[in-house]
C-alpha cells in the first residue's frame, strides 16, 4: 500500500516543486519536496517501500527536469539505504538524528546531482575558461541556502508523512 | 529472490545498476517517446499550479509595492517631459535612416523572423541547479532544438529538447549556456555565460575596449546559433583582473525569468551547423 500511494504523492510534489517552489527561492535554493518525502517515508518503513520510493520520486522529478531520467534517483538510492542503515541502529528517530539526515542527506543527494550532470555533459561554460573560483560560489549559492530550506520544512513534512503511514498501516490488507 | 533481497549489498548495486541505466538510455534518446508522454500529465498539473501561484504572487506583490509605484510614478512623469522632447529628435534620426537604408536595400533581419507565441508551464526546473522553463508548443507547432526564444525585453534562451505539444527552453541564464555577445556601442564582443545567481557574465572583452555601466549586450551572430541584434541584458558592472588578457562584465537581462509567461520563439531562424569546418581541418583540409 506504500509503494502505491508513493506516485499521487510524489507526482503532486514533482508538480508543486516545478511551478510553486520557485517562487519562494532564497538565493538560488529551494526546498526538495521529493528529497524530504523519500527521506520521511524510509525512516518508517521496510527497505523496499523505501527504494520504490526512491524511483517513483526521482523519476517524476526528472521528467520535470532537463536532467536525463534517473539522475536523482541514484542520490535518491543511495540515502534510502543509508537511512534503513541508521534507523537499524538507533531506537527511534529523534530531534537531532533528523536534523543530521536532513543536513547531511541534502548536501550529498545536491552533489551527487551536479557530479551526474557533469557525467552526462551538462557542464558549465566557465568551468574550462575560470576554473573553480565560480563553481564553488555557485555551489555555496544554492547547496546551503537548500539544506536550510530542507532542514525547516522536513518537520511538518516528517509528520504529514507519519500521518499516513499510520493512516495506511491501519488499513486492513485487501486479501488475508 | 528472496536471498538477493536480504543481501543488502546486491540489492543496492541492483537498484544503482537499473538506474544507470536509465540515465544512459534517457541521456541517448531511448527514452523520448516514454518520457514525452509521461511528462504530459505532469506538465498539465504544473501548468495549472504555475498559473495559480504566479496570479496569487503578482497581487501580494502589487499590494506591498503601491507606495513604491507612487514614488515611482512621480519620477516617470517627469522623465516622460524630457524624453518627449528627445524622441521628436530620435523619429527624425529614424526616418533619415529608413531612407537610407531602403536606398542601400537594406532589410533588417528582425523584420524577417516569424514568431511562434508560447505560453510557460512551468517557469523553473525542479533541479536547482539548472534553469530551464518549460513552454506549450512543441514538435506539433514546428519547434525543434536550437530554435532561440525572446521576448520583447530580449534574449530568454534556446529550445534544449521538445516533445509532441511541449518544449524545454535553457535559460540564458543557465550555467551552461554561453553565447556571443557584443557591446552595442563600442561593438566589442566576448560570450556571455548563465550564472546561477541569475546575472550573467561576459567574458573575453578585448582590454581596450571601453564598457560603461548600462551598455546594451545584443546578440553578435558569431557562431551561427543565434540571430544578431537580440538584447541579451544591460551591463550593470565591469571587472578587469591584473595580468589578464581580457575584461568581463556582468550583464542583467532585462526578462525577469521569475515571472515569464509569455515568450515568443523564432520558428524561421535554423542554427549553422559550424562542426563540418571542426571536420574538415581535423582532416587536413581535405
Amino acid at each position: 500500500m506504500g509503494s502505491f500511494i508513493s506516485i499521487p504523492i510524489l507526482a503532486l510534489a514533482a508538480a508543486l516543486q516545478a511551478s510553486v517552489v520557485p517562487q519562494f527561492s532564497i538565493l538560488g535554493g529551494r526546498p526538495d519536496l521529493i528529497f524530504m518525502l523519500t527521506i520521511a517515508w524510509a525512516l518508517n518503513s521496510s527497505l523496499e517501500e523505501g527504494v520504490v520510493w526512491a524511483f517513483a520520486g526521482g523519476i517524476l522529478k526528472d521528467l520535470l527536469s532537463a536532467t536525463p531520467t534517473g539522475t536523482s534517483v541514484v542520490g535518491l538510492l543511495i540515502l534510502v539505504f543509508g537511512v534503513h542503515f541508521v534507523r537499524q541502529q538507533i531506537y527511534r528517530v529523534s530531534f537531532i538524528s533528523l536534523v543530521w539526515i536532513t543536513l547531511l542527506g541534502s548536501f550529498f543527494q545536491q552533489i551527487t546531482i551536479l557530479v551526474i550532470m557533469f557525467l552526462t555533459g551538462f557542464q558549465p561554460a566557465y568551468l574550462s575558461t575560470q576554473g573553480i573560483e565560480p563553481l564553488a560560489t555557485d555551489l555555496t549559492y544554492v547547496i546551503f541556502p537548500t539544506m536550510v530550506y530542507n532542514l525547516a520544512l522536513m518537520f511538518p513534512l516528517y509528520w504529514f508523512v507519519r500521518r499516513i503511514q499510520k493512516r495506511v498501516q491501519r488499513e486492513k490488507p485487501f486479501f488475508s | 529472490m528472496r536471498r538477493w533481497r536480504s543481501n543488502r549489498r546486491i540489492f543496492l548495486a541492483v537498484c544503482l545498476v537499473i538506474a544507470i541505466g536509465l540515465i544512459v538510455s534517457s541521456r541517448i534518446g531511448l527514452l523520448s517517446p516514454a518520457e514525452g508522454l509521461a511528462s504530459a500529465p505532469l506538465n498539465f498539473i504544473s501548468g495549472i499550479f504555475n498559473r495559480i501561484s504566479l496570479a496569487v504572487s503578482g497581487s501580494v506583490g502589487d499590494l506591498a509595492d503601491i507606495e513604491t509605484l507612487k514614488a515611482r510614478n512621480a519620477d516617470l512623469e517627469e522623465a516622460l517631459v524630457k524624453f518627449q522632447a528627445e524622441l521628436v529628435d530620435l523619429r527624425e534620426i529614424a526616418s533619415d535612416y529608413q531612407r537610407l537604408a531602403d536606398l542601400l536595400d537594406y532589410t533588417s533581419t528582425a523584420k524577417n523572423q516569424e514568431y511562434v507565441t508560447a505560453n510557460v508551464i512551468a517557469n523553473a526546473d525542479p533541479n536547482s541547479l539548472l534553469r530551464t522553463i518549460v513552454i506549450d508548443r512543441g514538435a506539433r507547432d514546428g519547434i525543434t532544438v536550437g530554435m532561440p526564444v525572446v521576448t520583447k525585453q530580449g534574449m530568454v534562451g534556446r529550445i534544449l529538447n521538445v516533445t509532441a505539444n511541449a518544449a524545454r527552453v535553457l535559460l540564458i541564464t543557465d550555467p551552461t549556456s554561453a553565447i556571443s555577445g557584443r557591446l552595442q556601442t563600442t561593438r566589442a564582443e566576448g560570450s556571455v555565460v548563465g550564472q546561477l545567481s541569475g546575472d550573467l557574465n561576459m567574458m573575453f572583452i578585448p582590454l581596450d575596449a571601453t564598457v560603461q555601466q548600462g551598455d546594451l549586450v545584443i546578440t553578435s551572430g558569431l557562431g551561427g546559433n543565434l540571430p544578431p541584434d537580440i538584447v541579451i541584458g544591460q551591463v550593470t558592472s565591469k571587472r578587469q583582473f591584473e595580468f589578464e588578457l581580457y575584461q568581463e562584465a556582468v550583464v542583467r537581462s532585462l526578462n525577469n525569468f521569475d515571472t515569464l509567461e509569455i515568450v515568443l520563439v523564432i520558428t524561421n531562424f535554423q542554427p549553422v551547423d559550424l562542426s563540418v569546418f571542426d571536420n574538415n581541418s581535423a582532416n587536413g583540409g581535405q
